[in-house]
């Protein structure tokens, strides 16, 4: 099987092409989240919504509701009391209205007698033409009835027949409270704190409220504005719900303006309590929501994206210093293999290779007669393998090293090389050229005290460039001719030889 | 070598970052931006909407003034007892009613209590109102008010009453005679003109030819008397119009329902009727339903069913009072006669009370002011 290689460059990219596409993953599927929660809100609105307004519907009835039945518990109470209290004329009874009032903090109330005189703390008045609820000449049995005044005033009627009930000489039919529908209203948004819109509607629609109702109904009759933005069959149950007194809920929409609403009745007083909600305030509600969401979002990806750009950045920077050393230590092993193909491992000088490359540098030069001034000093250390034969190698090694340590100290402007195991090779050029007589002279004075000392001695002999050389050699081969003279000449002066 | 792939990579990754922030920062906003853009509308649409549907219509809703407050008048008694009587039990004082206890509630708030009867009988009746009058004579009244039932019968009764040193005034509809020495008289003090704006109304309306009948309203009703005659003599100017029938329905609705069948059956080509109280225009107007008549009403006041018959067409015109008005004033002027303030510069012996025709247009803005809702 073929294992393809993963060098950095596939690397990189691969790493490049992840962040992008997990950075597009985040974003793609932020946005998809987003819309998707807002098409989920929606849906749970419109449930949430109907569950909250026939809440709000019921409680505001049942208000509505407590209202009534406190009314008539307290009216019960205050008919006992006026049994009790044998009250003879008018102003007694007026004045007893007014402490049962105060005491049971009934509104209104009012006494009616057999001939409708309608008896209430200031007034005695005909009451006839004004309640309806007067007009059987016996009330058999609690009444609650909507009483519309002139001028708009509506008036919630609690009646409970006052059978028995005998004052100033006359029976009295009935005992009422009269409160403001107005009052009810100012009460039920006290309770709620607008939250909501809401209005009274009397069976055939009308409000009785006279409150705002939504931006399409308003405060007209809900059944005439609805009659003309709903379809036949949801009017139809409407109206039906409304004439049976029975609780029900629609959502209808005109001009872009949606608005759902819940109804129910209002127990005994043919009242429907209606409570609205636009779909803009439901969406105001939810739109802050889900702004937070969505700035929450905006901001998650950012930070996502900018945090993977910094990821990336380091990972970027760190495959280039990752690089940057891995390419510095090939350089030095590079350089160490250069070293060590050039060097020798017991002088630590240049070795045969290394004069090789180097030869073959001056041979162009010379060829291209480029340089004037060049010599070469060729060298051997005498008696080398007569200390091998006697003192073993580690003193031949010595001596090797000894002989070098003094031919860098004398020919400090050379270039210096090892090219065989009793051989050197030096080249001088530059200064090295110019003083090369003299270190000669130097050294050879050194040898030649060292004979008698037994230290280091070596034979050099050297050559220069000169006219018809063609190569370095030809100048080696007459620097070589030269050390073997010298090589003689030592022996002659006592020192060690191959042949001793 | 490497280097230059690094320096490929940072070049291709840093558009493609660009972009993708493009993409958070420009395309996610857009998406919200675009709800908002929605609910906008939405909010203009609503916004435009409602004030295409709201209406108004001053003059009608002024010919009935709610809004009343007490004059500057210090009362000089923190307690007051008014006794007031007036011709039978009907919607049509009701109305004044609700404006004595406007009048009764501020006077409260202003820590002056004032305690009244306001009662009738349940048909018109003088031999009625004198033995209630003789009997408030007997009580402890600052001021007895009375709607005269019959001029003729009750000014002496009013004017025995002032001579032993009660203080009686008169209200709504009806004044005693011009002889009576009742202290002052607060309501309509133009019936007889009423009753000829109506008819003029009902002549135009005819082009000035054809058959009319005139329902009255209770016989001696100085305000019925009154407009009857602005009737006759209105009619009388045109040589085409002629008068078929005059009948009292004694403001009863049904009797003036009967007599109008009577007066169809009797006159099958009548081209008007004039009605000259609250109940008759109710009890035509059935009638002329029921009989398919083409005959043209013009009536008075502000009945809720006669509202409506008039903006259903079936009544042409009707003279609408402002009894709340009345019945606000009624007590102001009740308080300073009590004080024994007199007529003069704090209020007049007659007060002027508005009267305002109104037509089939005017009829909904009408229904809404007194009764709130034009449907029912």
């Amino acid at each position: 099987m073929k294992i393809k290689r993963v060098t950095n460059k596939t690397f990189v990219l691969t790493a490049a092409i992840g962040s992008i596409l997990i950075m597009l993953m985040v974003t793609v599927n932020n946005i998809w989240s987003v819309q998707r929660t807002q098409t989920a809100t929606n849906n749970a609105v419109s449930a949430v919504s109907s569950f909250y307004l026939e809440a709000m519907a019921d409680r505001r009835a049942k208000t509505i509701t407590n209202l009534i039945s406190n009314n008539f518990s307290q009216m019960e109470k205050a008919l006992t009391v006026f049994s009790d209290e044998g009250i003879e004329n008018q102003d007694q009874l007026r004045e007893m209205i007014g402490t049962i009032k105060y005491l049971l903090s009934l509104n209104r109330l009012a006494l009616v007698d057999e001939d409708d005189i309608v008896y209430t703390q200031y007034t005695t008045y005909t009451g006839g033409s004004r309640y309806d609820f007067l007009s059987e000449a016996k009330l058999k049995d609690r009444v609650i009835s909507t009483v519309f005044l002139y001028g708009s005033s509506t008036q919630l009627c609690l009646v409970i027949p006052a059978d028995g009930l005998t004052m100033m000489g006359k029976s009295f039919k009935a005992c009422f409270v009269q409160i403001d529908v107005g009052d009810i209203v100012k009460l039920l948004a006290f309770e709620e704190q607008g939250r909501t819109d809401f209005a009274i509607y009397s069976k055939n629609g009308e409000n009785l409220s006279d409150t705002k109702l939504g931006s399409i109904i308003l405060e007209q009759n809900i059944l005439d504005v609805t009659s003309k933005v709903l379809s036949d069959e949801e009017w139809d149950e409407l109206q039906k719900n409304f004439e049976k007194e029975e609780a029900g809920n629609l959502t209808f929409k005109q001009n872009d303006t949606e608005e759902t609403l819940y109804y129910v009745p209002i127990p005994g007083t043919g009242w429907q309590m209606v409570v609205l909600i636009s779909e803009s305030i439901i969406h105001e509600q939810i739109r802050g929501v889900s702004e937070q969401n969505l700035s929450f979002s905006i901001r998650q990806i950012a930070f996502t994206v900018i945090v993977l750009i910094v990821f990336a950045a380091i990972l970027l920077l760190m495959l280039r210093r990752i690089s940057s050393v891995q390419l510095q230590a090939e350089k030095e092993n590079s350089r160490n293999f250069m070293s060590m193909a050039n060097t020798d491992s017991l002088t630590g000088l240049r070795n045969k290779h290394a004069f090789s490359e180097y030869e073959t540098s001056l041979d162009k030069s010379i060829r291209d007669k480029a340089i004037e001034n060049v010599a070469v000093v060729v060298c051997d250390i005498n008696g080398l393998k007569h200390v091998n034969d006697t003192l073993g190698h580690a003193a031949g090694d010595k001596l090797i090293k000894d002989a070098s340590v003094m031919l860098c100290e004398y020919f400090s402007h050379g270039a210096v090389f090892r090219t065989g195991g009793d051989e050197f090779v030096i080249v001088l050029k530059g200064k090295g050229f110019d003083t090369r007589d003299e270190v000669m002279d130097e050294f050879n004075r050194k040898v030649e005290s060292n004979i008698s000392t037994g230290d280091v001695v070596v034979s050099i002999g050297c050559s220069t460039l000169t006219e018809g050389d063609e190569q370095l050699n030809d100048i080696f081969k007459r620097a070589d001719k030269r050390m073997y003279e010298r090589k003689k000449e030592l022996k002659a002066m006592g020192a060690i030889t191959r042949d001793t | 070598m490497k280097k230059s792939i690094l320096n490929k990579i940072f070049l291709i990754s840093v558009p493609l970052i660009a972009v993708i922030l493009v993409i958070c920062l420009v395309i996610i906003p857009k998406i919200k931006s675009g709800d908002n853009d929605v609910e906008n509308k939405t909010e203009t649409d609503s916004g435009h909407k409602i004030e295409k549907m709201s209406t108004n219509d001053d003059s009608v809703r002024s010919a009935v003034d709610f809004d009343h407050e007490l004059s500057k008048y210090q009362p000089k008694k923190d307690h007051y007892n008014f006794y007031f009587t007036y011709k039978t039990v009907h919607a049509w004082w009701d109305a004044v009613a609700l404006g004595m206890e406007d009048a009764q509630r501020q006077f409260l708030d202003n820590g002056i209590v004032i305690t009244y009867e306001y009662v009738a009988p349940n048909g018109a009746s003088a031999a009625d109102q004198i033995e209630r009058l003789n009997k408030a004579v007997q009580g402890n009244y600052d001021v007895i008010g009375v709607d005269v039932a019959d001029e003729e019968l009750i000014s002496p009764v009013i004017n025995d009453m002032i001579d032993s040193g009660v203080k009686v005034m008169t209200f709504s509809s009806s004044d005693a005679s011009a002889d009576c020495k009742r202290i002052a008289y607060v309501g309509n003090t133009h019936n007889y003109e009423d009753g000829a704006s109506l008819t003029e109304e009902l002549c135009k309306k005819l082009d000035y030819k054809g058959k009319v009948a005139i329902l009255v309203g209770s016989a001696g009703a100085p305000c019925h008397e009154d407009r009857a005659r602005g009737a006759r003599d209105t009619l009388e100017k045109y040589d085409n119009m002629s008068i078929v029938a005059v009948e009292y329905d004694m403001d009863s609705v049904d009797l003036a329902y009967d007599l109008t069948k009577k007066i169809l059956a009797d006159t099958p080509d009548l081209d008007g009727i004039i009605c000259c109280n609250m109940s008759n225009p109710v009890g035509a107007a059935r009638a002329i339903i029921e009989k398919n008549s083409k005959a043209v009403i013009v009536g008075m006041d502000h009945d809720k069913e006669a509202l409506q018959y008039l903006k259903d067409g079936v009544i042409y015109c009707l003279g609408v009072q402002d009894c709340y008005s009345m019945g606000f004033d009624t007590i102001q002027v009740a308080v300073m006669i009590a004080d024994g303030v007199y007529p003069g510069s704090l209020y007049p012996e007659k007060s002027e009370m508005m009267t305002t025709l109104i037509f089939q247009q005017d009829a909904g803005a009408m229904l809404e002011t007194l009764y709130g809702d034009i449907s029912r």
